[in-house]
């Protein structure tokens, strides 16, 4: 049994290995599935072990956070073990090469800003948007799952909120400072998170994720991030918009 | 503080107002980009009240636009995410303008009170219906006798009757005027016998039949492109309130004697600094005319009644339209008559109140 510690109630789900196909969701069981399905887990898998990583390397730049920020990547290492457990359960074998693939524009983008000291970036990249992408693709995944990745996800997309919220509340404390690089961070990663969403597109659609809704999902919650941070509303439509074209 | 869900008449009307607003990847975008974009609050303004009460709103544009009816999934979550978002924004009270009530009703969308971590609080809504049924009756009122129509001894008609408008139109006439005779008119047979067994007076006819008879129409269904009016066969003079949506029986009822009159809308009774509101409804006098659904909103937040005034279908009582009529006139609001009308551009083609097509399509003719 998978222990998923951010997920209580998850103790009471024992992996079936067999899912019986239910009516209005997808046959589980079925390679067209599966096959779509080692990708776009494999996508979670790499994300909540990038996502780990980044809020350590966050901790670099922001030594009186560090505490926290560990604590934070603690919870994604849990969710990952989840999602690796949603795996074994169907039976499948995530595909982590395309998904270490798959990340490498933001990843290479968050490097950089690493390297180069810029906090405000990294924080844009790894809380903002990577969190905001996957609250959007959790809520639209929860209906459509099998009961199983359901109960994990549902205690995942939790937790999620409270990282979008770390990274909302420093750069909200910090908006004058941070405002023109928030600004150009949103210009040169927009357009990646958009690109990533067409990518997966087709493999969504197999799991009953509809690209619309995946998009329209992950800028809500990234433009609630934005409002709360402190940018109005025509800056915000203005910065959206860099994920709807291009 | 109140809000305003509302859309823009057609994607072209979309693209061109973002066009305007300075914002070229939304102008550029095609059906499928406008699909995915999510809802925007754009803009917030006060309203003062002829008692010189203030009140803040906001407009919440739900990037829902009528070539997305046939995309179930898409118009449904349009309207969620834009209540969602009225609620997020701490707008107390909201009213679905245009077709984002109709399609709250048609999809049933009560049963969908969980949208993501939010749990929509209907109380924070109103379809503005009771103010535009007030609204309309009150039009038909004070222009009947304008243009010679003694209304004691006249019919009206009223096509889309069993609506949540027309059936309370219908209750108003018959019970607080002497109207001659009620002419009831809409697609289902069975609502029409109950509307008139509740009315105890009425008589159904088809659309066709009841036209020629009529010395006022109340239209508040929707017309089918493919509808055709023959004038020559309407009274003289004849009075038409085009409440439906969209509003186009200027363009199918043209003749000497007719007289067609947009429904539902009314006036404020001074400016209100509103740019993108200004520019999306497409009014004559934009800086004071609205649709009376958008006005109730205003009147609940004025009267401070936070609920859901107007809810749910065929539920509007006329003590609900004597307070909400009250309030309406005390606050500053007089519904768009002929007088004020002709006066104004008539080239100006305000946008409808789709709120009063409800889903009552009429048969073609």
């Amino acid at each position: 049994m998978p222990t998923v510690e951010s997920t209580p109630s998850s103790n009471d789900l024992a992996p079936s290995g067999n899912v019986a196909p239910v009516e209005g969701l997808p046959d589980f069981g079925s390679d067209t599935y599966k096959d779509a399905y080692s990708r776009i887990n494999a996508i979670v898998i790499e994300g909540e072990q990038e996502a780990h990583d980044n809020y350590i390397s966050i901790g670099s730049l922001l030594p009186d956070q560090a505490e926290e920020l560990a604590r934070l990547a603690r919870m994604e290492l849990k969710h990952m073990k989840g999602f690796t457990a949603c795996a074994a359960n169907l039976g499948v074998t995530a595909d982590m090469d395309f998904a270490r693939e798959f990340f490498s524009p933001l990843r290479d983008n968050f490097q950089t800003a690493l390297a180069e000291g810029k906090v405000v970036t990294c924080l844009l990249i790894q809380a903002l948007l990577i969190e905001a992408f996957a609250i959007a693709a959790y809520h639209i995944y929860i209906p459509v799952a099998d009961p199983f990745a359901r109960k994990i996800t549902e205690g995942v997309v939790k937790d999620e909120y409270t990282h979008l919220n770390y990274g909302q509340e420093w750069l909200k404390a910090n908006f004058e400072a941070s405002r023109a690089e928030l600004e150009q961070a949103n210009r040169e990663n927009l357009t990646h998170v958009r690109r990533m969403l067409e990518r997966v597109a087709d493999d969504a659609a197999v799991l009953q994720m509809e690209k619309e809704d995946l998009i329209e999902d992950f800028l809500i919650a990234y433009q609630e991030a934005l409002t709360e941070i402190g940018f109005q509303p025509r800056e915000i439509a203005r910065m959206a918009a860099a994920a709807l074209v291009g | 503080m109140f809000g305003l869900i509302g859309h823009s008449t057609s994607l072209e009307a979309a693209r061109s107002l973002a066009e305007r607003l300075g914002f070229p990847e939304y102008a550029a975008g095609d059906l499928e980009m406008w699909c995915s974009a999510p809802p925007q609050l754009v803009e917030r303004f006060e309203v003062v009240s002829a008692t010189g009460a203030r009140i803040e709103g906001a407009y919440i544009d739900s990037v829902f636009v009528p070539e997305m009816l046939r995309r179930f999934k898409t118009a449904k979550r349009k309207v969620l995410n834009a209540m969602e978002l009225a609620q997020k924004s701490g707008l107390h009270i909201s009213a679905l303008g245009g077709f984002t009530s109709i399609i709250f009703e048609d999809m049933n969308l009560l049963r969908e009170q969980q949208v993501r971590a939010t749990t929509l609080d209907w109380q924070r809504f109103t379809t503005g219906n009771t103010h535009t049924a007030w609204v309309i009756c009150r039009q038909v009122e004070e222009n009947a006798p304008r243009l010679g129509i003694d209304l004691s001894r006249a019919r009206v008609a009223v096509v889309g009757a069993t609506g949540d408008i027309g059936s309370a139109v219908c209750h108003w006439l018959q019970e607080r005027t002497s109207v001659g005779e009620l002419l009831l008119v809409a697609r289902k047979e069975q609502p029409l016998r109950d509307l008139q067994a509740a009315l105890g007076a009425g008589r159904i006819l088809p659309l066709e039949e009841a036209l020629p008879e009529a010395d006022v129409v109340v239209w508040v269904a929707s017309l089918p492109e493919s509808l055709s009016i023959d004038v020559a066969r309407l009274r003289r003079p004849c009075l038409m309130i085009d409440g439906g949506y969209p509003k186009n029986l200027d363009s199918k009822a043209v003749a000497e004697g007719v007289h067609v009159l947009k429904g539902g809308i009314v006036e404020f009774h001074r400016d209100i600094d509103w740019q993108v509101v200004a520019i999306a409804a497409d009014m004559a006098r934009p800086h004071r005319q609205m649709f009376a659904c958008f006005a109730e909103a205003m009147l609940l937040d004025f009267e401070g009644l936070h609920t859901n005034f107007s809810w749910g279908r065929n539920n509007i009582r006329l003590e609900q339209m004597d307070q909400i009529g009250a309030a309406s006139l005390r606050h500053g609001f007089c519904a768009l008559d002929l007088a004020s009308q002709a006066c104004r551009d008539p080239a100006a083609q305000p946008a409808a109140d789709p709120a009063a097509a409800a889903s009552q399509p009429v048969p073609a003719a």
